[in-house]
C-alpha cells in the first residue's frame, strides 16, 4: 500500500529546503531529526507539553512565534520560515562557531544548564521573548513576571530553573530597549 | 552485580578473554575528528580565561548550540563509516498479568506496513540470544504460553528498514491492546523478596563508648543469633518503657515516581555482519557495565562477533540509566537489522511504561523518647518497598534506606528491617536518593509531629538528638569528619521564617482569609559513595607549562568533566587546558582486580594485594553523588605528586641557584609555606616563578612531570608507600606511575610504573559501615494551603547545606536548585499507581505526569547559604542526592503547620489534602 504524501518546502535557518515528500501527518520534529539531521531540536513528550521541541516560526508580518515543533505538522508549514537551535549561533564558512547569541551567550555565563536537554526550546523560546520586548518594551519591576509568563511551559528535570531565569532577566535588564521605567 | 559496577580494564579484559577486539571511543571526540566545526571547539580552551578561570562548562558550546551530545541524536548517517541508510525499530510490551500470553496480532496492519523482521522470543532462544544476568535484568522477551510477571513486559520487536513505514506501524499499534493475544487466566509467578536486611545496634554507655553490639564490631555464625537476641531487648523497651519514657509509632508511604529523564531510554547498534563487528551507541550513566554486557550478549549469540565498538556519550538519568536493561535490547535489534544500523529510541509513553522507576516504600517506625530530656533513646522500623518486575538494585536500595532512616540523629538503640518485594509494577532501580529520599523524609515528618506533642519547638528536639562529631551511626561507624548538622539547625534556627512563623501565619491568613500558611523545617544527612569507590587521573606538563589532565569520570550534566579541570588548581595554581574524560586504558598502571570489593574476604584481599597491580576495583560509574569528594581526590593526588616531586624540587632548584645557594640560601624554606598567588609560586620572600619557568626546568632536570594515581575507598581511603628517589612517598593512593622530564617522549606515555612497597587496604570489615561520608541539608519553606482546591502555594524556601569547599560554585547551587524542585515534585505533584493503571500500561506522558514548573518552585524567592568550609583543605562533599531530600519533609510540615493536620502519605496532592479537611 502507497502511504499518501505531499512536497514540503520550508526556509529552515535561511536556507530554503525542499521540496520533499513527507507523509501527511508528518511532525516537524520529524521532518527535522529524520529528514534533515537537524536533531538539536529535543523529543521530550510527543505532546506539545514539555516544550524542549520548541522552535520558532517567523510569521509573513516580521512576528514570530513558538511552536512545539512534535505536535505541529510539518505540511501546515510548507513555504515558511522557522529557525532553530541549529541556526542562533554566527559560523565560518567552515561552519565552526565564531560568535554566540545574545541568549546562547547569557546561559553559558551563568552556567544555566546542566543535561542540556531542554536548553534548545529554552534558547528559543527566550529569542521570541526578547524579540517581542524590542518590539514592547515592558516596565523594569514587571520583568520577573513576564519571563515566569512566558516560559513557565518549559519543563527542566535538571536545573530547578533558577539560573535560566537569573539569565534571562538580567538579558533584559541589561539590553537596552526591553524595559521601561525604574528599578526591577 | 554490586553498585559500582563493571570498569573500563575489566572490559577490556573481558574481552580478550571472549577473544573480542574491543574499542570504546566516546562520542564526542569521536563526531570531533569527523566534523572540521567540532574540532576546533574540542582542541581550544575556551573554557578559561585569560587568567585561567573557568569560564563555562568544558561541554557548554556544544550544548548551548544543539550539537549532538546524546545518543538520541545520534544517526547511522552521522557515525564514520557506518551505512547511511538505518532501519528502525519500536517493541510490543503486554499490559496485564493475568493471563496467558499467546503472542502477537499483526492482522491490523496492512501489508505494507509488516515489519521487514518480527522477532519474538522463539527467535531469540533459536539464536541463542540472551540477556544478561537475567537475574538482574530480567528476560528480553516474554515466551508464548506463560504469564508475564510484569506489566510492560516486552513481547516482541518490530523492525523496519525505512522510517515512513516504521512510524505508520508504530502510530497504528499504538495503544491497541489487540496486538496482543491472550489466552487462559493465569497469574505471575510469585517470587522470593530480591533483599532482606537488618541492622541492629545496642549502643555503650554513652556515645562515644564502644558499642555492645553493632554491625561493625560483629559478624560470623553466630550472629543471627545475637541479632535476635539484642533486637528482643528493644523491643521489649518499645513494648514497655520505662518510666519518664513514651513510645511513638507512626506508619508513612512514599510513593513510585518516574525520575523523568527528559531523554528517553535509546541507543542505535549495527551489527556489520562482513566484519562481525557490533557497534554500539547507547545512552548510559554505566558505559563500561553496558559495553562488557552487550559485547558478551553478542559474543554468545548464534551471529557471534569479533569485534566490538562502543561510543558512551553524554546523558542524563538521576539513576535511570544507571544499570538500565534497556542497551540490551539495542544490542538485540543490531543483531535483527539485516545487516542495516538499527535505531530504538522510546517515546515518552514507552518510557514511562519501562524505564526504571523510584521504589514505593513503606515505614512503620517507632521511637521512643526520653519525656523529660527530649532525648531519643530508641529507634525501631521495619519498612517494605516494592522492587516491580526486576530484581535491579532493589536489595541495595533497601539497605540504603536502612541505613539512612535514623536521618541526622543519634539513637542509642536501633533495630531497622527492610524487605523489597518483587511485584508486577514496572521495575524499580536505582533513583537518586537511593532509597534515602523515603526513608529520611518520614523521619523527618515523625519527628516534627514528636515535637509538637511534646510541646517542645521542632528545631529545639533536633538540636538535642542531633548526632554530633565522634558519636556512632545506626551501623556503630563513627562519621568522617566534622558533623556539622547543629550548625545547620541554629542558623534555621535563628531565620526570620522560622522565628517570625506564628506572627507571619497571622498576617498572611488575615491578609487572604480562607488561606492557611505555615512554615515548615527538615534537616537530613545524606552518604555520598557506595563504599567501593575508585578513580584513576593523570596529568602532566610540558616543558612550556602546558598541563593536561586524562581521567575516567565522564559526564551526565552535573558538570563533574568541568570540575575535575578546576581540582587541577588547588596543587598547580592553574587549571588543565588539554582534558580527556572517560579515559579507558591505562596502560601506565597495568592494574589488575578480582572486582569483588564487597565480598574478599580479608586473608583474600591480604594475598591479593601483595601483587602491586592489583586493587579491589578499577574505577566507578558515574554514580552515588561521587565526583566531587572521589574523582577530584584522583586528580588532587596526581597534582600532589606532580607538585612534590616536580614544581617544588624544580622552584628550589631555581631560588638555589647563583653562587652560595642564591636567594634562598639566607632563608629558612618549608614546602608547606609555597602557595599559588594570580599563577605564580611564592614562598616567604622568594621571588615569584611562573609555572612555564618551573616547567621548564623540572624537564630540563628530568623531574617528575607527568603522575597517574590509581584511587581506592571503602569508606576510608587506601593509603601506599612507594620509592621515590631516596625516600619513600606515602600517599592516599594505591597505584602511581610517573613520567620524568626529558626521557619523556611527548607522543607515547612515557610512563615508569612505581610499584608500593606496602598498602593500607581499609579493613573490610569495614564494609559494614554502611556510610561515613555525610553531607547535611536543611530546607525552611513558607507556603500557604487552599483548602477549597487543596492546592499547596509554596511562597519561599531557603536552604543551608554544608558541602566543604566548592569546586566550582555555579555547578554546587546548580544541583543544589535542581534537587530542590525534584524534591517539591515529590512533595506535592508526582506520583504514579503500581500497577494496572500505572505506568506500565502504555498510556503515561507529561499530560497526567506532572512535574514541577518554574511557577511551582518559587523560582524568583528561594535562598540558600553554604557553610563556610572548615579549613582551605576541607575536602568538596558529594550533595547531588541530599539537596533534593529536606525540602520534601519541610513541605510536609508546613502543610501540617499551616492546616493542623499531619499527613502521612506522599505526594500531598489537592485530592489527599482536601480529604483530610473535608
Amino acid at each position: 500500500m502507497t502511504r499518501s504524501t505531499q512536497p514540503l518546502s520550508l526556509t529552515i535557518n535561511g536556507r530554503r529546503v525542499g521540496p520533499v515528500a513527507v507523509p501527511d501527518d508528518l511532525m516537524l520534529i520529524e521532518f527535522l531529526q529524520e529528514y534533515m539531521n537537524l536533531t538539536g531540536t529535543r523529543y521530550g513528550c510527543g505532546l506539545g507539553v514539555c516544550h524542549a521541541c520548541i522552535i520558532i516560526h517567523d510569521r509573513d508580518d516580521g512576528t514570530s512565534e513558538k511552536l512545539p515543533a512534535c505536535i505541529t505538522g510539518a505540511l501546515s508549514l510548507n513555504g515558511q520560515c522557522i529557525r532553530t537551535i541549529e541556526g542562533h549561533a554566527t559560523r565560518d564558512a567552515a561552519g565552526n562557531v565564531t560568535a554566540l547569541s545574545h541568549v546562547q551567550q547569557a546561559f553559558l555565563d551563568h552556567f544555566s544548564f546542566q543535561c542540556s536537554y531542554c536548553t534548545p526550546g529554552l534558547v528559543n523560546g527566550v529569542t521570541v521573548l526578547i524579540e517581542r520586548l524590542q518590539r514592547h518594551p515592558v516596565p523594569r519591576d514587571q520583568v520577573e513576571q513576564v519571563v515566569l509568563d512566558s516560559l513557565d511551559d518549559h519543563i527542566c528535570r535538571c536545573t530547578g530553573y533558577v539560573r535560566y531565569y537569573e539569565a534571562v532577566k538580567q538579558l533584559i535588564l541589561q539590553s537596552p530597549g526591553l524595559t521601561t521605567g525604574g528599578d526591577a | 552485580m554490586n553498585r559500582h559496577g563493571m570498569t573500563r580494564r575489566e572490559f577490556l579484559r573481558a574481552a580478550a578473554a571472549l577473544g573480542v577486539t574491543a574499542t570504546v571511543a566516546p562520542l564526542a571526540r569521536l563526531l570531533a575528528a569527523s566534523s572540521a566545526a567540532d574540532a576546533r571547539l574540542v582542541a581550544s580552551p575556551h573554557w578559561l580565561d585569560q587568567a585561567g578561570n573557568i569560564r563555562f562548562r568544558q561541554d557548554g558550546i556544544s550544548k548551548i548550540t544543539g550539537s549532538k551530545v546524546f545518543a538520541f541524536d545520534i544517526r547511522a548517517r552521522d557515525m564514520p563509516g557506518w551505512p547511511q541508510q538505518q532501519a528502525y525499530a519500536f517493541m510490543i510490551r503486554t499490559t496485564r498479568c493475568d493471563r496467558v500470553y499467546e503472542g502477537v496480532d499483526l492482522s491490523m496492519l496492512d501489508d505494507g506496513l509488516k515489519p521487514d523482521r518480527l522477532v519474538v522470543a522463539a527467535d531469540l532462544k533459536r539464536d541463542g540470544v540472551a540477556m544478561p544476568e537475567p537475574d538482574f535484568y530480567g528476560q528480553l522477551l516474554l515466551a508464548e504460553g506463560t504469564v508475564p510477571t510484569m506489566l510492560g513486559q516486552p513481547a516482541a520487536l518490530l523492525v523496519y528498514h525505512d522510517y515512513p513505514r516504521f512510524r505508520a506501524a508504530k502510530a497504528r499499534l499504538h495503544f491497541d491492546p489487540a496486538v496482543i493475544r491472550w489466552g487462559s487466566e493465569g497469574a505471575p509467578v510469585e517470587r522470593a523478596p530480591y533483599g532482606v536486611s537488618r541492622f541492629v545496634r545496642i549502643g555503650g554507655a554513652t556515645p562515644y563508648d564502644d558499642d555492645v553490639f553493632s554491625p561493625m564490631i560483629h559478624e560470623g555464625p553466630d550472629t543471627d543469633e545475637a541479632v535476635a537476641a539484642h533486637a528482643k531487648t528493644i523491643a521489649d523497651l518499645l513494648a514497655a518503657p520505662p518510666p519518664g519514657q513514651r513510645v511513638f509509632e507512626r506508619q508513612f508511604a512514599s510513593q513510585s515516581v518516574d525520575p523523568a529523564a527528559l531523554e528517553p531510554d535509546n541507543g542505535t547498534a549495527w551489527y556489520d555482519r562482513a566484519t562481525r563487528t557490533l557497534h554500539l551507541v547507547a545512552a548510559t550513566q554505566a558505559p563500561y557495565v553496558v559495553a562488557t554486557q552487550a559485547m558478551t550478549m553478542a559474543k554468545a549469540s548464534r551471529l557471534g562477533i569479533d569485534a566490538f565498538r562502543f561510543y558512551p556519550t553524554s546523558t542524563v538519568g538521576y539513576g535511570q540509566k544507571e544499570h538500565s536493561s534497556f542497551p540490551y535490547y539495542v544490542t538485540m535489534a543490531a543483531l535483527y537489522g539485516d545487516g542495516r544500523p538499527v535505531r530504538l529510541a522510546l517515546d515518552r509513553w514507552e518510557h514511562f511504561q519501562s524505564a526504571i522507576k523510584r521504589h514505593a516504600f513503606w515505614f512503620d517506625t517507632q521511637i521512643a523518647v526520653d519525656t523529660h530530656t527530649g532525648k531519643f533513646t530508641a529507634l525501631k522500623s521495619q519498612m517494605a518497598a516494592d522492587g516491580g518486575g526486576t530484581a535491579n538494585f532493589s536489595a541495595a536500595v533497601g539497605q540504603v534506606a536502612a541505613t539512612a532512616i535514623q536521618s541526622i540523629y543519634y539513637f542509642p538503640l536501633n533495630d531497622l528491617s527492610v524487605t523489597v518485594h518483587a511485584s508486577r509494577a514496572v521495575t524499580a532501580g536505582s533513583m537518586r536518593g537511593f532509597g534515602t529520599l523515603q526513608s529520611m523524609t518520614s523521619m523527618e515528618m515523625m519527628v516534627d509531629e514528636i515535637a509538637q506533642v511534646l510541646g517542645i519547638d521542632a528545631i529545639e528536639l533536633r538540636r538535642r538528638n542531633v548526632l554530633h562529631t565522634g558519636m556512632k551511626n545506626t551501623q556503630g561507624a563513627v562519621p568522617a569528619g566534622s558533623m556539622r548538622a547543629h550548625e545547620l539547625l541554629d542558623n534555621a534556627a535563628a531565620h526570620p521564617l522560622w522565628r517570625e512563623r506564628d506572627r507571619r501565619k497571622k498576617v498572611y491568613e488575615a491578609k487572604r482569609p480562607g488561606y492557611f500558611y505555615g512554615v515548615g523545617f527538615a534537616c537530613v544527612q545524606k552518604d555520598y559513595g557506595t563504599g567501593a569507590e575508585a578513580a584513576i587521573a593523570q596529568i602532566q606538563f610540558d616543558a612550556k607549562g602546558g598541563i593536561r589532565l586524562r581521567h575516567v569520570v565522564t559526564e551526565i550534566g552535573t558538570g563533574a568533566t568541568t570540575s575535575q579541570i578546576q581540582v587541577v588548581t588547588d596543587m598547580l595554581g592553574r587549571p588543565a587546558q588539554t582534558v580527556e574524560f572517560a579515559v579507558v586504558d591505562w596502560p601506565e598502571l597495568k592494574l589488575v582486580s578480582n572486582e569483588n570489593p564487597y565480598g574478599n574476604t580479608q586473608a583474600e584481599e591480604d594475598r591479593f594485594s601483595k601483587n602491586p597491580h592489583w586493587v579491589p576495583t578499577l574505577t566507578s560509574p558515574a554514580s552515588a553523588s561521587n565526583s566531587a569528594f572521589y574523582m577530584s581526590h584522583a586528580t588532587r593526588e596526581a597534582a600532589r605528586v606532580l607538585f612534590d616531586y616536580g614544581i617544588w624540587p624544580a622552584a628550589m632548584a631555581i631560588w638555589g641557584n647563583g653562587s652560595g645557594g642564591g636567594q634562598a640560601a639566607p632563608l629558612s624554606i618549608r614546602r608547606e609555606d609555597a602557595r599559588w598567588v594570580d599563577g605564580m609560586l611564592v614562598a616567604p620572600s622568594l621571588e615569584p616563578l611562573s609555572f612555564e619557568r618551573i616547567a621548564m626546568v623540572a624537564h630540563q632536570r628530568g623531574l617528575v612531570t607527568g603522575a597517574t594515581v590509581h584511587t581506592f575507598n571503602r569508606w576510608a581511603w587506601a593509603s601506599a608507600r612507594f620509592p621515590m628517589g631516596s625516600g619513600t612517598y606515602e600517599a592516599p593512593i594505591d597505584a602511581l606511575a610517573v613520567r620524568y622530564g626529558g626521557a619523556a617522549d611527548e607522543s607515547t606515555h612515557g610512563y615508569t610504573f612505581v610499584p608500593r612497597v606496602s598498602v593500607d587496604y581499609p579493613p573490610t570489615q569495614r564494609n559494614k559501615a554502611g556510610v561515613v561520608y555525610y553531607a547535611p541539608h536543611a530546607s525552611l519553606v513558607e507556603l500557604a494551603v487552599n483548602p477549597g482546591t487543596g492546592e499547596v502555594d509554596l511562597l519561599s524556601h531557603h536552604h543551608v547545606m554544608d558541602c566543604g569547599r566548592m569546586i566550582v560554585p555555579a555547578f554546587v547551587s546548580g544541583q543544589h536548585q535542581g534537587g530542590i524542585a525534584m524534591g517539591i515534585g515529590h512533595a506535592l505533584y508526582e506520583e504514579l499507581p503500581r500497577y494496572e493503571e500505572g505506568p506500565g500500561n502504555g498510556q503515561w506522558n507529561f499530560n497526567r505526569y506532572r512535574l514541577p514548573r518554574a511557577s511551582d518552585v518559587a523560582v524568583w524567592r528561594q535562598t540558600a547559604q553554604y557553610l563556610p568550609p572548615l579549613s582551605p583543605s576541607d575536602p568538596p562533599k558529594g550533595i547531588a542526592e541530599v539537596v533534593m531530600i529536606p525540602v520534601v519533609a519541610a513541605i510536609a510540615n508546613g502543610v501540617a503547620h499551616a492546616t493542623g493536620k499531619r499527613f502521612y502519605e506522599l505526594p500531598l496532592s489537592p485530592e489527599r489534602i482536601k480529604a483530610a479537611l473535608a
